[in-house]
């Protein structure tokens, strides 16, 4: 709740990098007050409690107009200054996508055979920041991806000053993405569901839904104890936790009740069947994990059994800059088009 | 208006008797006619009678009615947080589908004819004739259960309305019933689902109201598989033999929840939303 | 007055065989053990009138629940007989039908059906075990 506050500055003081986040254009010099609004996430006010309704109103029209321009500006930030392009090779990681969880449908192969599907949205997807080997003391690079455009009011200093610095607006989520070195991308491009084509495997990470804190019957599917005979308040417990003298201890690991959900998972090895260039919508097999609308992370993935099936992705990313022209719906050549003659013979 | 009225009605019988008196004169010429060309010798078979085609009536005092605005329920979508998005690409899909099969209008109580192929069956095509007791399900996923009792032993079957096995939908008979889910027909006399699989079908208009089969159906002897009596099903189309008595009409109001219609976080009104998707809906077929 | 009454309960045992079977209770949704079930060819064995229904007390699978094509073990007057699932009441995959009753097939212990009918509709992703159950696919008279 406590995630945004309003500083109040004297708007006379020289401009500092604190008070150029609020992007001063924005605010209206004759009808605005002698106090400026910046966040802080010490007290819990209103991103608006210190501004008069005029202003809110005019933050409201100008501020999806201004992500507008940032996004559109950018549609093709390597035709101006581009990072060098790589091929493919085996081995190599690409970025992956953030996506936002439509819900489920099903589709047909042409065999008849039903599957279901959960639809991922791809929305304002851009690369944020790029973050080399020694910065990332790791073995490889890291690519930083966010997606879904949210209020400037709800992120921190720290993360604004990345956010500028890939000239896109403020992200809902960020993820981290290892990358190899053939496959970095310049902080600003906008990925696409395209990034994916159907046939290929991919893996999907994104917070369970939350259960709570939870008994062992539930969190681990254990029996319980009857419901009657002389059962004297024991009848969703655990039981025994393990044998007494011997080992003297519960062995770690042991299960036992707690929170259950609103943790990282990942399913692995989900075909996409379809992609939908027009409205960047991935068609994912099977269940995802977390809730509708959540933010989901996609990446390639990593089974080594699917890996011939990612041959010859787009590489590094797709970029929507007419190299090539996609249709609107991409398919898998196993799925059944819509638009096609029902199946004669299964 | 009396005076228009009764003028009209002499021009009538002017009309008739004017007609009577032509199609005597017919008759005569075309009998003259004969006689004259089986004197003749020339064509000693007669020619053969050619009976007029029937005249169409076409009443154009009263104006043309417009076909029923119809929308399948799956086009709904459900009171849910889902993105609006979500169902647009849905209806997207069923509507390519649509125009390759035709999906015909129909409801919980018509009778229909379904061919699928089934690489099981004889010719590689399996038809099922049997009413329509339950539709379900929204968007690509919707479902429909036909019943049919053949040779005794009732069968069901669940059809996907979207999938591509399904190669024909047929409305033998459109009508409507006085619930919108008949699951209780399992429990009802066989004769009530029994369909005969060579049926013809019934012709039906396209416009004005759906006609609504008031039929009340008689029940096997209890056990049911559930209580249809209780009023949370609140069905109108068993026919129960018993009154109930004081202590049942007591648990009904009690089990009937009356409370339910003023519930306002239940309702869920749909015109608006049926409006805006019927529009887009009629767009996209025109595409 | 021990014969009395023995007289007096199968006089109302045959009674009620007139207007319902012996089981009052509906068809049980899913076929497992102890099971009643209703055996649909034209074998004498599955035809003349018994004090018990047909019951399943074995299926061999592995989930314990017969579906269309399992094998099942019958205790029908007072033998074992293997029989196999013809259909069912608990509702399969979608487009295959489901029916209002339990239905079984004697057959002999090498696959080979006891009678040389079967009076119902059987349903046609039975043909599936077209190799193994021939013989009964081929006294089916009507599939659905």
């Amino acid at each position: 709740m406590a995630l945004l506050c309003c500083r109040l500055l004297r708007l006379a003081e020289p401009v500092s990098g604190a008070s150029r986040l609020l992007c001063p254009p924005l605010i209206r010099p004759d009808s605005c007050p002698p106090v400026q609004a910046l966040r802080n996430l010490r007290t819990a006010t209103w991103w608006d409690e210190h501004l008069s309704q005029e202003n809110v109103d005019f933050l409201k029209q100008q501020v999806p107009e201004e992500y507008n321009r940032l996004t559109a500006s950018k549609i093709n930030p390597l035709k101006d200054e581009p990072w060098p392009r790589h091929e493919w090779e085996p081995g190599s990681r690409r970025v992956g996508l953030v996506g936002v969880k439509l819900g489920m449908m099903p589709v047909w192969t042409k065999d008849g055979e039903r599957h279901v599907v959960t639809m991922l949205q791809v929305q304002d997807c851009h690369v944020i920041q790029y973050i080399s080997k020694e910065e990332y003391k790791s073995k490889t690079a890291a690519l930083v991806v966010g997606a879904k455009n949210v209020s400037p009011f709800y992120r921190t200093e720290k993360q604004m000053e990345m956010f500028r610095a890939a000239g896109v607006p403020p992200k809902q989520k960020l993820s981290v993405f290892k990358v190899t070195d053939n496959a970095i991308i310049k902080p600003g491009t906008p990925l696409y569901a395209a990034h994916f084509r159907p046939g290929q495997y991919v893996d999907v990470t994104a917070k369970t839904i939350g259960k709570g804190f939870q008994g062992v019957m539930k969190r681990y599917g254990f029996g319980g104890q009857p419901a009657s005979h002389g059962q004297t308040k024991t009848h969703r417990r655990p039981g025994a936790s393990g044998p007494g003298g011997d080992p003297a201890k519960v062995f770690k690991g042991k299960k036992m009740p707690g929170q259950m959900g609103n943790i990282y998972r990942t399913t692995f090895g989900l075909k996409v069947w379809r992609v939908n260039t027009k409205y960047n919508i991935l068609y994912v097999h099977g269940s995802v994990p977390g809730h509708r609308n959540c933010l989901v992370k996609v990446r390639d993935t990593n089974l080594p059994t699917h890996c011939e099936k990612n041959q010859q992705p787009p590489f590094p990313t797709y970029f929507a800059d007419g190299d090539e022209e996609l249709p609107e719906d991409l398919y898998d050549e196993d799925m059944f088009r819509f638009g096609d003659e029902s199946i004669s013979v299964v | 208006m009396a005076a228009s009225s009764g003028r009209v009605v002499t021009v009538l019988q002017a009309y008739k008797a004017f007609s009577r008196i032509t199609k005597h004169n017919e008759r005569f010429l075309s009998t003259s006619v004969w006689r004259h060309g089986s004197a003749g010798g020339e064509s000693p078979q007669p020619p053969k009678f050619t009976p007029p085609s029937k005249p169409v009536v076409v009443d154009k005092t009263k104006p043309l009615e417009q076909p029923r605005k119809f929308m399948s329920p799956e086009f709904i979508p459900p009171r849910q947080r889902t993105n609006p998005l979500k169902f647009f690409i849905e209806r997207k899909d069923m509507v390519q589908r649509r125009k390759v099969l035709n999906v015909p209008e129909f409801y919980v109580g018509s009778i229909l004819a379904v061919t699928m192929s089934d690489p099981y069956a004889n010719g590689k095509s399996n038809r099922f004739v049997g009413i329509c007791i339950q539709r379900s399900g929204s968007g690509l996923g919707a479902t429909f259960i036909l019943r049919n009792i053949i040779e005794g032993q009732g069968v069901e079957i669940c059809y996907e309305l979207y999938s591509p096995r399904i190669q024909q939908i047929e409305v033998l008979k459109l009508e409507k019933r006085l619930d919108d889910n008949l699951m209780y027909l399992r429990d009802a006399l066989p004769s009530y689902s029994t369909v005969d699989f060579n049926m013809k079908p019934i012709p039906y208009s396209v416009s004005g109201e759906v006609p609504v089969n008031k039929l009340k159906v008689k029940m096997k002897p209890k056990p049911w598989s559930k209580r249809w009596e209780h009023p949370k099903f609140s069905i109108q189309g068993i026919h129960f033999e018993l009154s109930p008595t004081d202590a049942e009409r007591k648990e009904a109001q009690i089990q009937g929840q009356s409370w339910r219609q003023y519930d306002m976080l239940k309702e869920y009104d749909t015109t608006e939303l049926e409006e805006s998707i019927w529009k887009e809906l009629q767009e996209e077929r025109r595409k | 007055m021990a014969l009395f009454s023995r007289l007096w309960f199968g006089l109302t045992q045959l009674s009620a065989a007139q207007h319902r079977s012996f089981s009052v209770s509906t068809a049980a949704s899913a076929i497992y053990k102890m099971t009643r079930v209703r055996v649909v060819d034209n074998s004498s064995l599955g035809n003349t009138p018994y004090h018990r229904v047909p019951r399943v007390i074995h299926v061999y699978n592995k989930s314990g629940i017969g579906k269309v094509g399992n094998k099942v073990l019958l205790a029908i007057k007072g033998q074992k007989k293997k029989a196999l699932i013809v259909g069912h009441r608990m509702p399969g995959d979608r487009m295959t039908p489901r029916f209002d009753s339990n239905n079984v097939v004697l057959i002999e212990d090498n696959g080979n059906p006891t009678g040389t009918r079967i009076k119902v509709p059987v349903p046609s992703h039975l043909r599936k075990l077209e190799g193994e159950y021939s013989k009964v696919l081929a006294i089916a008279l009507r599939f659905v």
